[in-house]
């Protein structure tokens, strides 16, 4: 076959002319392949992942995915299958257009109407004999829609409002047949929509040649909650009380559309607390919007506990919890959280937060290369070393990985383009994997981006001095020294050309001098107070650990397709990281609390609110956790009610959690008084304080019961293989619960003689006493009266009370007040 | 009070607790019914995925070539079979007498050489980023079979969908695909790794610790309810989800007998045990039979837990190194162990009536050099190998596909990989283009494999 492809090329041409001399009354040129045609087909959906836009095609017939490839599209679409896919002498009987109208068979089920405009659009182009767009053709430039953002208020179901309606929108710009029947405008009674959620979206193409172009029903639009229909021609209408972003697509270009479908409560009355700080302006002033009443604050039981679980990985002793309830003081929390701030377990807490994204595990980096980056960064936390700065030591990390710790960050990342997807995840906040095979198809990354980005990484490369691995066969394990630095014949290739690109930070047009030390200047221009999104970045992480969800979420996850949930806020808490001084802070306050009128009675006087950090520098990660804690949105509780008990993007109640896998394993160890065992380490070590992942290839040969790793493992800890805060799970599965029914550790913790249990029991307290103890330990409150009925008496009747005691710890161990963060 | 009344509460009673009506409805399941999957009507219910770690010579069992040279042809001779046409190496005389239920594929094939990367790929149908001899497991890579199958069709009778023993595969390093990773930690198998050929064979997450009955357990149950009682409104949130359920289900298989019955094998004649044979690879078999019997959808059996090769032991990797040789160690242990138990799977499940809605896949990461080596034996060969397919939807006694005359490449139809996995997948219902999301979001096909229908029934 491939022998008579010239041939047959010639034959097609032929009848190329002929199809094009036969059909079309109209200049061929009119229908344009990139702007009509490719628009058609994605809107049809054909070259979606899971259809012809698949790597392998579909059927026998692969389209560029999402049409990110025109030129490609346009050869399949004319030069393959002998003409009978587009066929211009008789367009009607063009595979193109019987298979996706269902005139025969089609796995993909009918994807056009014949009577549809996307019908006559490939009908037209296939009669004129398949142009391709002259090359001086008008591309598209820019996309824009309207609205961007949008509170559709439920209006009570009686009354259409006229103004909702598809109003006089502008009609969609002719095609050249002028063939075309007018776009489909979705009819509002069809809908069973409340007339109020209803919202026309409107496209429009800004062209190279000046022209602008309405393309509402050529706009593909795809929801990121599936709480609307969308019509043909962007026609929404919610269906559920939510927020859902509209991503709308034309051709290469796609815009967000972030709407919000607001119930009708006509008896709202706003209860929120008074703000505290310029966070609560911005998150009420949302929440008003929405009609949604946060939570009230939680009681100060409750906030102990969640601040340290939050801040150190520790819940509260018996003694701290009973005293800071019953303390009087009116700044209590705030002290509290000045207290833990400075606590050496806040720097161990934070390192291990790092040490999950930076890969520090002991295969790649060797037990001394994990204990020294660990060390490194637990005592940058410590010594409050402003966070840019601990980026820029991270990224510009070269040098012996045992003398200079931070090196190890590329230690761990062998090939250039790990390097440049890391550090796009965790500093730039984007996922760059998708645009290493083809263009990302929800980000406006290609894969010249990608490349150029990757080859920034192309010269480090290692001087490996030493390694005495045990498995030569493994080229993942090194142990023994390196030396991380800059080759100067390094490159990373693009693969499609097999030459490098040259380098160029991400989404930054000016290409990076060969001569200069990329590292350095990527460091410098990556953590620049300037660099919005790297602050972005930043500000979003630290909101995310404390609050349990980002503003951007998930938080590697920046694009204009998925928008923050609240930008103000993203944006105020980004200016507070990096304000440079005292001043500069107080005006982002002052400026944030001035939005909202009649809150601004509350604005907190900077000058006598022990609630803002005096001095600070910019970056300070202390700084921002303390305007973030001493919210009273931090402080919200976790019970839900009506209005709020959907609400998870913004804020209105503080977000339940399982426990972390360390927070679970070191909370039981405190609850029992039974240190944890990990190989070569001292007894006592807690499990937020192991520096890499695993502990059972100890050098010292020494072995721990490998219970407490298990029990890790099992309850999600990373194995530190990705660059990612997904890889850690939370999620709650059936073997965790058998762990925590039936498991080998708690029940040895349980039944070892010289645990608390044993110590109360010895002791001289009554049973009132004991649980009373047992039930601050566990759970930070005293038993409620029927708790204490119902275990006083289980107690007291017991044969064997060590048993019985035993017993009611499991509970309280297995209750949802103990496994979950609330 | 409920928890002084349930002292009195007799025993048989109390071990109801979490009735095992209310497993099916776990919230992970529901939410699971919202994602888009394409379930269809599977011709097979149940999946026993046989895994021959190691590397299986194709030509010295399933794909012989007596008329190859000397030097290529196995040293072994061949038998015909139940199924006319079809003949295999004699030394699997048993396995013969049911090639008639079969179907083989001669012509799988696919790039990886090294075991790890190519086990991983026989375990996930995906093939790896490289052929790297320590193959990294990680949650950017692909999750196992079951894994799929209980994110999409889990099992719904209170057993668990997906259950792997006696081992963990392990080549240096854990052989990736194992478990269910970026899938999530609630979609990994039940891991047995006890021996069930052990006398004292059971599964200790089904036990409880000594000195808790299920009178204690209920105890516990209660405090731990009353002390949830005390803030309801935490059941409800999202960080609880499924919290509640899985205690049930854990309460409920700690204390019911269906989870545990299953896995009982003493339950079985001691005739049927010696018929499987008392290896620990036999009584895995019937362990795997017991199981699909109640209603566990996918059973990967490993064969071994390492490559093995130089002693009857271990897996099929009969490199002859060390001085070994690969014919008297296939003789003694590999094919009689295959030949016991094989055939005596499969005609129990015939006699059973199983075989028609269980789906047998009996294959290892590679077949085999065709030429023997300086040794007299074989190395890895991933060109062309041999995979036997039996039961639900299958043809039989059907050979799809044929090799060269020295079983070195495949001659006509051949199968890729992918497409031998997108087969399977399609066997029981699950459409192989269905999308599964990684870790990042992006949406990954089950398979990107073309189904063969040439081999179903």
């Amino acid at each position: 076959m491939h022998a008579f492809s010239s041939p047959i090329r010639t034959w097609r041409f032929l009848l190329w002319i002929g199809g094009l001399a036969m059909a079309a009354p109209l200049p061929a040129a009119e229908v344009s392949f990139r702007n009509d045609v490719m628009a058609v087909l994605s809107k049809s959906g054909c070259n979606l992942g899971t259809c012809h836009g698949n790597a392998r095609g579909k059927g026998g017939f692969q389209l560029s995915l999402r049409g990110q490839d025109p030129a490609a599209d346009f050869a399949v679409l004319t030069h393959e299958l002998f003409g009978r896919r587009t066929n211009p002498n008789h367009p009607e009987q063009s595979l193109l257009l019987r298979k996706p109208s269902m005139e025969i068979a089609h796995e993909g089920g009918k994807r056009l109407d014949i009577d549809s405009p996307e019908y006559q659009v490939l009908r037209e182009w296939i009669a004129a004999g398949m142009p391709n767009d002259r090359p001086d053709a008008r591309t598209l430039k820019h996309l824009r829609v309207t609205p961007e953002e949008a509170f559709l208020a439920a209006s009570p179901a009686a009354k259409l409002p006229a103004a909702k309606l598809p109003a006089a929108k502008l009609p969609a710009e002719k095609l050249p047949s002028g063939k075309l029947p007018p776009a489909k405008l979705a009819d509002p009674a069809a809908t069973t929509s409340n007339p109020g959620w209803q919202q026309q979206i409107t496209a429009r193409a800004e062209f190279s040649d000046g022209s602008v172009r309405d393309v509402s029903a050529l706009a593909v639009y795809e929801l990121s909650q599936p709480i609307a229909e969308v019509s043909h021609d962007g026609f929404v209408s919610g269906q559920a009380v939510g927020e859902t972003t509209i991503i709308v697509r034309y051709l290469n270009q796609q815009a967000a559309v972030r709407l919000a479908f607001v119930p009708d409560r006509p008896d709202f009355i706003w209860k929120g607390p008074t703000p505290a700080n310029f966070i609560d302006e911005l998150v009420f002033t949302k929440l008003k919007t929405l009609k949604i009443n946060p939570s009230p604050v939680c009681d100060d039981a409750t906030f102990i506990r969640r601040v340290m679980l939050d801040l150190l990985g520790l819940p509260p002793t018996a003694a701290e919890g009973e005293q800071f309830v019953a303390d009087s003081f009116p700044n209590k929390r705030s002290v509290l959280i000045d207290s833990l701030l400075e606590r050496p377990e806040f720097a161990e807490w934070w390192a291990m937060k790092w040490a999950d994204l930076l890969r520090i595990e002991e295969k790649t980096l060797d037990r001394k290369g994990v204990e020294n980056f660990h060390a490194w960064l637990r005592d940058a936390f410590a010594n409050h070393k402003p966070l840019d700065q601990l980026v820029r030591e991270i990224v510009a990390g070269q040098g012996s990985t045992y003398e200079v710790p931070p090196a190890n960050f590329y230690r761990a990342l062998r090939t250039p383009f790990e390097r440049s997807e890391a550090v796009g995840q965790l500093f730039l906040g984007v996922r760059l994997q998708c645009s290493k095979c083809h263009n990302h198809p929800f980000d406006r990354w290609t894969q010249d981006d990608y490349y150029s980005w990757g080859n920034v990484f192309g010269r480090i490369d290692y001087k490996i001095l030493e390694n005495r691995r045990r498995d030569s066969n493994d080229k993942h394990e090194f142990d023994g020294e390196q030396i991380v630095f800059l080759n100067e014949l390094g490159v990373a290739k693009d693969p499609r050309t097999n030459q490098p690109r040259s380098p160029q930070f991400l989404g930054h047009a000016t290409i990076l001098q060969p001569r200069r030390d990329p590292l350095n200047g990527l460091a410098e221009w990556l953590t620049a107070a300037q660099h919005e999104r790297f602050v972005q970045v930043l500000a979003n992480r630290t909101w995310q650990q404390v609050m349990g969800r980002g503003i951007v979420d998930p938080i590697d996850d920046f694009r204009a397709t998925n928008p923050p949930s609240n930008p103000e806020l993203l944006q105020a808490i980004s200016q507070y990281l990096v304000a440079q001084d005292r001043v500069a802070q107080d005006r982002v306050e002052a400026e944030h609390a001035a939005i909202d009128q009649p809150a601004a009675t509350a604005t907190p006087d900077p000058k006598t609110n022990p609630k803002t950090n005096p001095g600070g520098k910019p970056f300070d990660l202390r700084r921002l956790l303390r305007v973030i804690l001493n919210s009273q949105t931090y402080q919200l509780s976790a019970d839900f009610h009506e209005s709020n008990q959907d609400d998870e993007a913004n804020f209105s109640r503080s977000l339940v959690q399982r426990r972390s896998a360390e927070q679970l394993l070191d909370a039981i160890s405190q609850v029992l008084e039974i240190p944890l065992e990990f190989a070569g380490y001292p007894a006592g070590r807690r499990a937020a304080q192991l520096p890499g992942v695993t502990t059972t290839r100890g050098r010292d040969g020494s072995k721990g019961n490998g219970d407490a790793d298990q029990f890790l493992k099992l309850f999600g800890k990373p194995p530190r293989l990705q660059s990612c805060d997904c890889e850690r799970s939370d999620e709650t599965t059936l073997g965790q619960t058998f762990q925590l029914v039936s498991g080998s550790l708690i029940n040895r913790f349980l039944t070892k003689k010289e645990n608390r249990l044993g110590t109360l029991l010895a002791s001289n307290k009554t049973d009132r006493e004991i649980l009373s103890e047992l039930y601050w330990t566990t759970l930070t409150r005293p038993p409620t009266a029927d708790e204490y009925t119902a275990t006083l008496r289980f107690l007291g009747q017991a044969v064997d009370r060590r048993a019985a005691l035993e017993d009611i710890t499991w509970g309280l161990l297995n209750s949802n007040e103990f496994l979950l963060r609330r | 009070m409920p928890l002084i009344d349930s002292r009195m509460i007799p025993r048989r009673k109390a071990i109801q607790i979490g009735g095992m009506g209310m497993l099916g409805l776990t919230l992970p399941r529901l939410l699971q019914a919202a994602e888009s999957t394409d379930i269809k009507r599977g011709r097979a219910k149940s999946v026993i995925f046989l895994y021959q770690f190691g590397g299986p010579s194709h030509l010295d069992t399933f794909d012989p070539k007596p008329l190859a040279a000397a030097g290529v042809r196995s040293h072994y001779g061949v038998i015909s079979t139940s199924a006319p046409g079809i003949e295999i190496c004699d030394q699997l005389p048993k396995t013969a007498l049911v090639m008639n239920e079969v179907s083989l594929i001669r012509t799988v094939h696919h790039t990886m050489k090294n075991h790890n990367p190519a086990a991983y790929y026989a375990l996930t149908g995906h093939a790896p980023p490289l052929d790297d001899i320590r193959l990294r497991d990680s949650q950017e890579l692909f999750p196992a079979y079951g894994s799929v199958v209980d994110k999409l069709a889990p099992a719904t009778n209170g057993m668990p969908t997906f259950v792997a023993f006696p081992h963990v595969l392990r080549d240096g390093e854990i052989t990736p695909g194992q478990h269910a990773s970026f899938l999530g930690k609630g979609h990994d198998p039940l891991l047995v790794t006890s021996d069930p050929n052990d006398r004292r064979f059971a599964l200790p997450e089904l036990s409880l610790p000594s000195g808790v009955d299920a009178g204690r357990l209920q105890d516990r149950r209660e405090i731990q309810k009353l002390v949830n009682r005390q803030v309801q409104q935490l059941e409800q949130s999202v960080g609880a989800r499924g919290l509640e359920a899985y205690y049930e289900k854990t309460l409920g298989m700690l204390t019911s007998s269906k989870v545990r019955d299953a896995f009982n094998l003493e339950a079985e004649p001691q005739a049927v045990r010696d018929r499987y044979g008392r290896t620990t690879y036999g009584q895995s078999c019937l362990l795997a039979r017991r199981l699909v019997e109640s209603g566990v959808k996918f059973v990967n059996v490993y064969f071994a837990n390492n490559i093995g090769g130089r002693r009857n032991e271990g897996g099929w990797d009969t490199h002859g190194f060390d001085n070994t040789r690969m014919y008297p160690i296939l003789s003694e242990y590999q094919l009689p162990l295959t030949d016991q138990t094989l055939p005596t799977l499969i005609n129990d499940l015939k006699e059973r009536g199983l075989f028609e809605e269980t789906l047998i896949v009996w294959m290892g990461e590679f077949g085999r050099t065709p030429r023997l080596n300086d040794n007299i034996s074989r190395d890895h060969w991933p060109q062309c190998y041999t995979v036997m397919l039996a039961g639900g939807g299958v043809k039989r006694g059907f050979v799809y596909g044929t090799s060269d005359k020295q079983g070195a490449y495949p001659d006509k139809d051949p199968v890729q990989l992918d497409d031998l996995i997108a087969t399977i997948f399609d066997l029981i219902g699950i459409d192989p283009q269905t999308e599964l999301r990684d870790k990042l979001n992006r949406p990954i096909p089950v398979s990107a494999g073309r189904v063969v229908s040439g081999v179903m029934a």
